[in-house]
């Protein structure tokens, strides 16, 4: 009882320690996880202390909610959201004044997965056969996939699988559905278990911004520095991973070891991460104008946006400019010196 | 008497045999789990091996120690959202059980509030009232209200007619009434509403870290059953359930002390203590 009581009184310090310090401004971010590795320029970026550098504490808002982030936007719970690129153009299409300033994933993580041992390689082999969903937000990806090999959603069976591991698992290792369509992070850790996963998603699915960070106008006149230099330690904390891997591993399994119980899967899904979130543009974060035209008819069709935007309209492109206003040489010294303390 | 003194004696025998079979179940149980793993008649994904539970707790609370502040804080959470929705509730139905007006227009409202769904109005609470501290007590608070409310309510209606009538001719004020009448008829009800709300508050503060949260023991289950890291989820798992128990058994115990003429052999004591104290008293007089 002494010791859940020591604990208590624990939690209850943690609580008040969510404080921010007196020189620091809160910087509300809404975000679809916790503190992870997934979104690992983030830890990088508060381990190595670029976003204190900026005078920002990051006050991360993860979120299950089946509310839209965009809402948090717009009564000022969240001063920066990460949205999709439907949840993007459903919200511009909605009248909501939206700007997206900085692609945080360039491609999509979304797929289409097949059970290791199963004999089917290609998703015009579907016809017939029942697709798994991990959400229902997925059925687009399986749209998309189809209508990519002249099927449509006529042409299966769906079911929602649901996002929990074990049952995703399960529905992969005894193969009750043929195919399922999610994200990448959800077959890693399948993989990881020793499950074997073959992705057979079309080039189509995977070629639209994965995740985009919006802001609202008001936040983009009124918190203009706050803004960039949050966006700046970002793309910091993205950078390291392209010339250190090792050191973004150390801090995220110093930050998150729950992720790291199974080191195989920890590096697996950092790895993932890394892909998915370094940039491919050359400038970090840029924002592709051509294919947020190119994924809307598809998204039309499939009834995903009433009717298309022209991206100007909802792309504002002034703050990645000075989100890659940094000196790469400097951050590579910085880390070469964490890395001479820490490991 | 001593410890050893009790099991030496028929009663402590007795309650040595009860704790040697409660332990010989327990292990007869876990050790078919894991004889059952190991055969491959259960699913690893479902039933992880116990060894691997046991090696978990040794993870998560020695070698990791990373679930310390999770558990604090869901501790925190179920605490400060069952003081406070308790004393929302105990308190509301007082000022209703004292005014039959307000009980007429509140009642139908509350019944409304109590069915509906927590996991429907989570996320509505999260957007009124953000995604802090506060949000996460007022689910807690929410869960932790009807119960007591009820009861409070219940306890202070139910106080039979006779003794309220006694009351009045004794000319008692609304305030005696309530005091000396009341609220000790009530305290039973009431206390059974109190563990009853202690025991949805765990489930409370988990619906709201499963909708929004940084840190807690939803949180880090989810982050292990994603991952597939059945064991470490069942670690968290169990220390709900032992959390849980602990918290049940404290109630109990509190009510043993609030309302102790409930307990014969606690009445019987205090009755012999009072009549001793009587009679020493009586004795020093004489």
């Amino acid at each position: 009882m002494k010791h859940l009581a020591m604990t208590t009184v624990l939690g209850a310090a943690l609580i008040a320690g969510n404080a921010p310090a007196q020189d620091l401004t809160t910087f509300n971010a809404v975000m679809p996880k916790q503190r992870s590795a997934n979104y690992f320029p983030l830890i990088v970026g508060e381990a190595l202390g670029y976003f204190e550098e900026e005078g920002i504490e990051v006050n991360l808002l993860p979120s299950d909610t089946p509310i839209p982030f965009v809402n948090f936007l717009r009564n000022g719970q969240a001063d920066i959201a990460m949205l999709d690129s439907a949840e993007v153009l459903q919200a511009v299409a909605a009248g909501v004044d939206l700007n997206v300033v900085y692609e945080v994933m360039q491609t999509a993580p979304d797929g289409i997965a097949v059970s290791g041992e199963s004999a089917l390689s290609d998703v015009s082999e579907l016809e017939g056969e029942t697709v798994g969903l991990v959400s229902d937000r997925d059925r687009v990806t399986m749209q998309i996939a189809l209508d990519a090999r002249g099927l449509t959603e006529d042409d299966v069976t769906t079911v929602v699988v649901g996002e929990a591991g074990p049952t995703l698992a399960a529905a992969f290792r005894d193969q009750t559905v043929a195919a399922i369509a999610g994200s990448g992070p959800d077959w890693l850790a399948i993989q990881a278990n020793g499950i074997p996963v073959k992705l057979i998603t079309p080039e189509e699915v995977s070629n639209k911004p994965g995740n985009t960070f919006a802001v609202v106008s008001g936040t983009l006149e009124d918190k203009a520095d706050l803004l960039e230099g949050y966006l700046r330690a970002w793309s910091k904390g993205m950078y390291v991973a392209t010339f250190a891997p090792d050191v973004v591993a150390k801090i995220a399994r110093d930050t998150v070891p729950e992720e790291w119980e199974n080191p195989e899967f920890g590096q697996q899904y950092l790895n993932n991460a890394i892909r998915l979130n370094v940039s491919v543009t050359d400038t970090l974060g840029g924002l592709n104008t051509d294919t947020w035209s190119a994924i809307q008819p598809g998204m039309q069709k499939f009834g995903l946006i009433e009717e298309q935007v022209d991206p100007a309209e909802f792309l504002a492109p002034g703050p990645v400019e000075a989100a890659n206003d940094f000196d790469r040489a400097e951050v590579e010294a910085e880390v070469e010196a964490w890395r001479a303390d820490n490991m | 008497m001593s410890e050893i003194g009790d099991i030496r004696s028929p009663q402590g025998g007795h309650r040595r045999t009860v704790i040697l079979r409660h332990v010989g179940i327990f292990v007869s149980l876990i050790s078919a789990w894991e004889i059952a793993c190991r055969l491959g008649w259960l699913d690893p994904l479902f039933f992880p091996f116990p060894s691997a539970i046991l090696t978990g707790f040794w993870r998560l609370y020695v070698a990791q120690g990373n679930i310390w502040p999770h558990l604090g804080l869901t501790m925190a959470e179920v605490l400060v959202g069952f003081v406070a929705g308790s004393a929302f509730g105990i308190g509301l139905a007082i000022c209703v059980g004292m005014v039959d007006r307000l009980r007429r227009y509140m009642k139908p409202y509350v019944v409304i509030l109590e069915a509906t769904p927590r996991i429907a109005i989570g996320p509505v609470i999260i957007a009124a009232f953000g995604f802090g501290w506060t949000s996460k007590t007022a689910i807690v608070m929410l869960v932790c209200f009807f119960a007591p409310f009820v009861n409070t309510l219940n306890g202070m209606v139910g106080v039979e007619a006779e003794k309220l009538s006694m009351f009045r001719s004794m000319r008692a004020s609304k305030t005696q009434t309530f005091l000396k009448l009341m609220l000790p008829s009530a305290l039973p009800e009431i206390s059974a509403g109190l563990r009853l709300a202690m025991a949805s508050a765990l489930g409370g503060a988990l619906v709201a870290e499963f909708i929004a949260s940084n840190a807690g023991l939803g949180v880090l289950i989810n982050q292990y059953t994603s991952t597939l890291n059945m064991a470490s989820a069942f670690v968290c798992v169990l220390t709900l359930s032992a959390l849980g128990y602990f918290i049940f058994r404290g109630m109990e115990e509190l009510d043993r002390i609030l309302v102790f003429w409930n307990d014969r052999d606690r009445t019987a004591r205090v009755g012999e203590r009072r009549k001793a104290a009587w009679a020493a008293g009586k004795g020093g007089k004489s």
